[in-house]
């Protein structure tokens, strides 16, 4: 089982943002994936999930070997892809229990039972310490920055996709809140699912370790490497790589 | 002694000679927006006569689907006539009064009088007039001084047959340090032809009182056309929550006015509707501060779908003197068609120094974003938009602070956004189509 995208050009309002992206991710497998701001990482994740706002004008997502490029947004997260939003939106109205378990029944053909649901949130929310009363507060609707990735983590808890996008989700955490959701991303990742973690900086992967580093510059993959890559960009910062980039380019 | 009701023959008459003097109106504002009766045939209907019932399981079937065996008292009018009546013996032992008005002139004569169209008027237009002449039947609800009814006090006007005439009249009064909720439901069935209900609603909290008004209209698919004015009096310290829902006519044109008329007097003023089809309706409430130190808080929230229209105009007025007035409006109006047009427009007269009153009002569609957030969970579109919707309406719907009219509307809505789901996932998807292009 595995995420494939292939020769990836995708553009929105007339201007091209990734410009022939490949990147693979098989289940069990973590990814770190970074760039600085406008090197095109939200738009990939968007497309992966396929937002109609973006145009995708070159290219395939394949999954689990399926062409899933013109798939609408829900069959992708029916199929088992998954993701967190750097900027959840909010649902008036609909509470956390009610949205999750809907989301839940998505994706089965039986709705599942009343007392299979409570456990599955009770066993998660512990797991992410995140209490009761949030379950009845409407979905993002007045939720501090950490309470919305904290959200945003409960979902793909309950959801357990194969393949899991995590779009810039330690931004705007405190290091509490990092350390929260990670053990979270820590204890779901396996055998069982596979992610991409979508990033601007280093410090979440202090806390979850990638098996593969992927750098991205004006909207394609630079560099690639193990976790060692990171430490590399800890140290050296993206100018130093952008510059490597452009050397390569004109020899 | 002459009969108690000579008084009220002299109203009528006055009302009928307004009636005959005045011309049909035709409401025009902001210049493009009409609300028009010419494709109403008044002169066809008439006003239709049915027999009591014995039970509640012998009324018309549309209004048996509305009631749910909560309400302490019960009185339903179907076209002219009262046909049921039914009060638990816990109310009546508290001094409460429900009955039809024509009854209630009868036998509580004085205190009908006393109280009869104090905050209404035969001389403010065509449809008043003829409600105030041609009346019959009518609702009558007293709850005395100190009562505390928990059970609903529920009034209903029902049109199953087209042809038929209605005109309404329900007098209400809260008495001192009362609480109490009062319901009236409007019904019609899926006829086919015209129909129309004329109504006037006055109801008078008296000083202290507590009460929750809920006004649920839904006239289903047949031709109804409802052209009503209510309003609600707040004495000293008093509080009112008044929740009128719209959920169906073929034209409504109601004029709803919530007056905070004494010192301390509060109120809470919340509407909801949702328009479908042809349907047209035309809205104007007014939230009026006679005394000082008086509060409101209205909110108003609507859906449109095919090819609709709906006005919403929400004034606020602050009289003279009326000093430590704090009040705010909102009203939010969604798009869910193409075709469907709307408006909502808030404004505000101030006339003293020293209050705070504020107002807000937002037209747009559903977020495309709320909606990709939604389908990335697996949710497929439709029945996100049907969430949204039902969300978006969840906050006037918590306000009503009675289950089994919350069920009812939950479920009417429901029922309404899958009657439009073609037009609604065409008018979406075609924002969506319309994202990728730009």
């Amino acid at each position: 089982m595995s995420l494939e995208i292939q020769n990836l050009h995708v553009r929105i309002e007339e201007r091209e943002i990734l410009r022939g992206l490949n990147l693979t991710v098989r289940k069990g497998e973590t990814h770190a994936l970074m760039g600085p701001n406008g090197s095109g990482k939200s738009t990939l994740a968007n497309t992966i999930m396929g937002n109609p706002a973006y145009e995708v004008t070159e290219g395939a997502i394949l999954f689990d070997g399926e062409d899933l490029t013109e798939a609408d947004p829900d069959e992708r997260a029916r199929a088992g892809l998954f993701m967190a939003f750097q900027y959840p939106a909010t649902i008036p109205g609909v509470s956390v229990a009610n949205f999750l378990r809907m989301a839940v029944n998505a994706k089965r053909d039986e709705p599942i039972k009343v007392k299979e649901f409570g456990k599955l949130l009770g066993d998660n929310m512990e797991l992410l310490r995140i209490d009761r009363a949030f379950t009845s507060r409407y979905l993002n609707e007045g939720f501090s920055g950490g309470e919305k990735k904290r959200a945003e983590i409960l979902q793909l808890a309950m959801l357990k996709p194969e393949i899991a996008v995590l779009d810039e989700t330690d931004s705007g955490l405190d290091i509490d809140a990092l350390r929260i959701v990670s053990d979270g991303v820590n204890a779901l990742s396996g055998p069982d699912m596979g992610s991409l973690i979508i990033t601007h900086y280093t410090r979440i992967l202090d806390y979850v370790k990638p098996h593969f580093v992927h750098i991205m510059l004006d909207g394609r993959i630079v560099r690639e490497g193990g976790p060692e890559l990171a430490d590399e960009l800890e140290e050296k910062g993206y100018d130093f790589i952008r510059e490597e980039v452009a050397a390569a380019d004109a020899s | 002694m002459p009969p108690s009701s000579d008084w009220l023959g002299e109203r009528r008459k006055a009302a009928l000679e307004a009636y005959e003097a005045e011309p049909v109106p035709t409401w025009r504002r902001s210049g493009f927006w009409t609300t028009s009766l010419r494709n109403l045939d008044i002169e066809a209907l008439e006003p239709r006569r049915y027999e009591a019932v014995g039970s509640e399981d012998e009324l018309p079937p549309e209004v048996r689907d509305a009631l749910d065996g909560e309400p302490g008292a019960l009185i339903v009018q179907r076209g002219a006539s009262t046909v049921y009546t039914h009060v638990d013996d816990e109310l009546t032992a508290q001094g409460v009064i429900v009955m039809a008005l024509e009854q209630a002139v009868e036998q509580h004569g004085e205190l009908v009088r006393e109280w009869y169209m104090r905050r209404l008027s035969e001389s403010e237009g065509k449809f008043p007039a003829a409600t105030a002449a041609f009346w019959t039947g009518g609702v009558f609800i007293y709850v005395p001084a100190n009562a505390r009814v928990e059970k609903p006090i529920q009034s209903v006007y029902a049109i199953d047959e087209p042809g038929t005439a209605q005109y309404a009249h329900t007098l209400a009064i809260v008495g001192e340090n009362a609480q109490c909720a009062i319901r009236e439901y409007c019904l019609g069935g899926d006829f086919d032809g015209q129909a129309l209900h004329a109504g006037g609603f006055e109801l008078y909290a008296r000083p202290g009182a507590r009460a929750k008004v809920a006004h649920f209209q839904d006239w289903g698919r047949g031709e109804v056309y409802d052209i009503s004015t209510k309003r609600v009096e707040i004495a000293r310290d008093a509080f009112v929550s008044w929740v009128p829902v719209h959920l169906g006519g073929r034209l409504t044109k109601q004029t709803l006015d919530i007056v905070t008329a004494e010192q301390g007097s509060n109120m809470r003023h919340t509407g909801l509707y949702f328009t479908e089809r042809d349907e047209h309706l035309d809205l104007f409430t007014t939230d009026l501060h006679e005394a000082g130190h008086t509060t409101g808080d209205t909110v108003w929230k609507g859906a449109l779908t095919g090819d609709s229209r709906a006005s919403y105009e929400g004034l606020i007025e602050i009289v003279p003197n009326a000093q430590e007035s704090h009040t705010y409006l909102q009203t939010h109006q969604m798009l869910l068609s193409q075709r469907a047009k709307g408006d909502a427009i808030p404004s505000l007269i101030v006339k003293t120094d020293n209050v705070s009153a504020s107002h807000g009002g937002t037209v747009g569609e559903l977020d495309e974003d709320q909606i990709f957030y939604m389908m990335t969970r697996g949710i497929p579109r439709i029945e996100a938009v049907r969430t949204l919707v039902e969300g978006y309406f969840e906050e006037v719907v918590q306000r009503l602070d009675d289950p089994g009219l919350e069920t009812l509307i939950r479920r009417r809505i429901g029922a309404k956004l899958l009657a439009a789901e073609d037009q609604v996932k065409e008018f979406v998807g075609h924002r969506a189509g319309a994202a990728q292009e730009a």
